[in-house]
C-alpha cells in the first residue's frame, strides 16, 4: 500500500516529530534498500543475459551446421540407392539418424535457453518497475518533509510578526496600497509625460508667433491709453 | 535543464517578467529552501523547495489559530471549493499553516517559474481577500 496512508495515520497520531521519525526510520530506509536490491538484481540478470545470449547465439549456430550435414548425408544416401550401394546407403542412414537424434536434442535445449531469457527479461521489468513505484513513494515522502521544512521556518515567521490579531487583513491593506500607490505614481507619470509634450507644443507654437504671444509693454500701455479715451 | 536553487536564487534575483514584477530571493536557514518575494505582493513570500523531480513553490497564507473562533470548518469547505479555480495554485494544509501552493517539473525554464511565481503571489491576494472574513 502508498507510504502516504503511513505517514498521515503517523502525524495524526498526534505527534509531529514521532510520525517524522517513523516514516524517516523505516518506511524510506526499506523503499531504498528496496531499490538498492533491484539495481544489483538488474545488473546481475544482465550480466547473466549476455552469457546465455552467446550461449544461444553458439547454440543456433550448431544447429543450423547439423542442419547442413542432415541435408547432405540425404543427398549423399539417395545417390548411394540410385548407385545400387544399398550397404553404403544403410551405413549413411545410421548415421542420418545419429545426426538427427543430436539435432532434436540441440533445438530442445535452445528453446529451453530461449524461454530462461524471456524470465529473465520479465524480471528485468518487474524489478525496474519496483524501483520506479519506489522512487514515486520516496517523492511522496521527501515532498512532505520539503513541505515539513518550509513550514517550519514560516512558523518562526509568523512567531517573529506576533502572530498578532488581523495580521493578514493588515498585510492585505499594506499590499492594496501599496499597488493604489503604484497605480497613482503611474497615472502622476503619465500626467506628467502629457505636461511636458503639451508644454513643449506651447513653446513652439509661441516661438511662431501663434497664439498667446504674452503681453508686452506697448500693448498694455496700448490698453490703458484706450480705457483712458474711453472714459 | 535541471534547475540548481543556487543558480536560481541568481537568476530570480535579476529577472524581470513582462509585467514588470520583479524578485528578492533569499536563501533561508532552513537548507535547500528559498524565500522569494515577487515584487507585487510583498507581504507574503514564497518558499521554493526541490525534490528529486519537482520543484515546489509554496506560500504559507495564515496559521489555524488566525482563525475566528468555530469557524474552521467552514473555513477549509471554501478552501476546498477555492482550489480548483485558483489557476496553477492549490490552497492545502501543511501541519497547522494553511498554504498555497504549486508544483513543477525540475525541468521547467526559468521563464515558467517566473511565471508561476508571479501568478502564485497573485492568487494569495486573491485567496486572501475571500477569507479574510473568516479570519481573526
Amino acid at each position: 500500500m502508498g507510504i502516504l496512508r503511513d505517514i498521515f495515520t503517523a502525524l495524526k497520531g498526534g505527534v509531529n516529530e514521532a510520525g517524522e521519525a517513523v516514516v524517516d526510520a523505516n518506511a524510506v530506509r526499506i523503499l531504498e534498500q528496496e531499490i538498492r536490491e533491484a539495481d544489483t538484481a538488474i545488473v546481475k540478470a544482465k550480466q547473466s543475459l549476455t552469457t546465455l545470449k552467446a550461449t544461444e547465439i553458439k547454440m543456433k549456430r550448431e544447429i543450423q551446421s547439423l542442419e547442413r550435414d542432415l541435408a547432405d548425408y540425404e543427398a549423399k544416401a539417395v545417390q548411394a540407392l540410385n548407385q545400387g550401394r544399398e550397404d553404403l546407403a544403410t551405413e549413411v542412414a545410421e548415421r542420418i539418424a545419429e545426426i538427427e537424434t543430436d539435432l532434436s536434442e540441440r533445438v530442445a535445449e535452445h528453446s529451453r535457453l530461449a524461454e530462461e531469457v524471456n524470465a529473465i527479461n520479465d524480471m528485468i521489468r518487474k524489478r525496474a518497475k519496483t524501483i520506479q513505484k519506489n522512487k514515486r513513494e520516496l517523492e511522496k515522502v521527501k515532498t512532505i518533509k520539503q513541505l515539513q521544512k518550509t513550514t517550519s521556518s514560516i512558523s518562526s515567521n509568523f512567531a517573529a510578526t506576533g502572530s498578532s490579531e488581523h495580521r493578514v487583513s493588515d498585510a492585505l491593506a499594506r499590499v492594496k496600497a501599496k499597488q493604489q500607490n503604484w497605480r497613482d505614481n503611474m497615472q502622476a507619470g503619465e500626467w506628467m509625460d502629457k505636461q511636458e509634450s503639451d508644454g513643449s507644443l506651447d513653446s513652439k507654437l509661441k516661438d511662431a508667433g501663434i497664439g498667446d504671444t504674452g503681453s508686452s509693454t506697448a500693448s498694455v500701455l496700448e490698453r490703458l491709453k484706450a480705457k483712458q479715451a474711453g472714459s | 535543464m535541471t534547475l540548481k536553487l543556487e543558480d536560481l536564487l541568481f537568476q530570480l534575483n535579476q529577472a524581470t517578467t513582462d509585467e514588470g514584477t520583479t524578485f528578492d530571493a533569499v536563501m533561508t536557514a532552513e537548507e535547500g529552501v528559498l524565500e522569494v518575494s515577487c515584487s507585487n505582493n510583498e507581504e507574503f513570500p514564497i518558499h521554493i523547495a526541490q525534490t528529486d523531480t519537482q520543484l515546489l513553490t509554496i506560500t504559507p497564507l495564515f496559521h489555524i489559530s488566525e482563525v475566528s473562533d468555530g469557524r474552521v470548518a467552514e473555513l477549509n469547505a471554501l478552501c476546498l471549493a477555492l482550489s480548483p479555480a485558483v489557476p496553477l495554485s492549490a490552497v492545502g494544509l501543511q501541519g497547522d499553516t494553511y498554504i498555497l501552493f504549486g508544483a513543477m517539473p525540475l525541468d521547467s525554464s526559468v521563464e515558467h517559474l517566473l511565471h508561476e511565481l508571479e501568478v502564485q503571489a497573485e492568487n494569495t491576494l486573491e485567496v486572501l481577500e475571500i477569507v479574510e472574513p473568516l479570519l481573526a
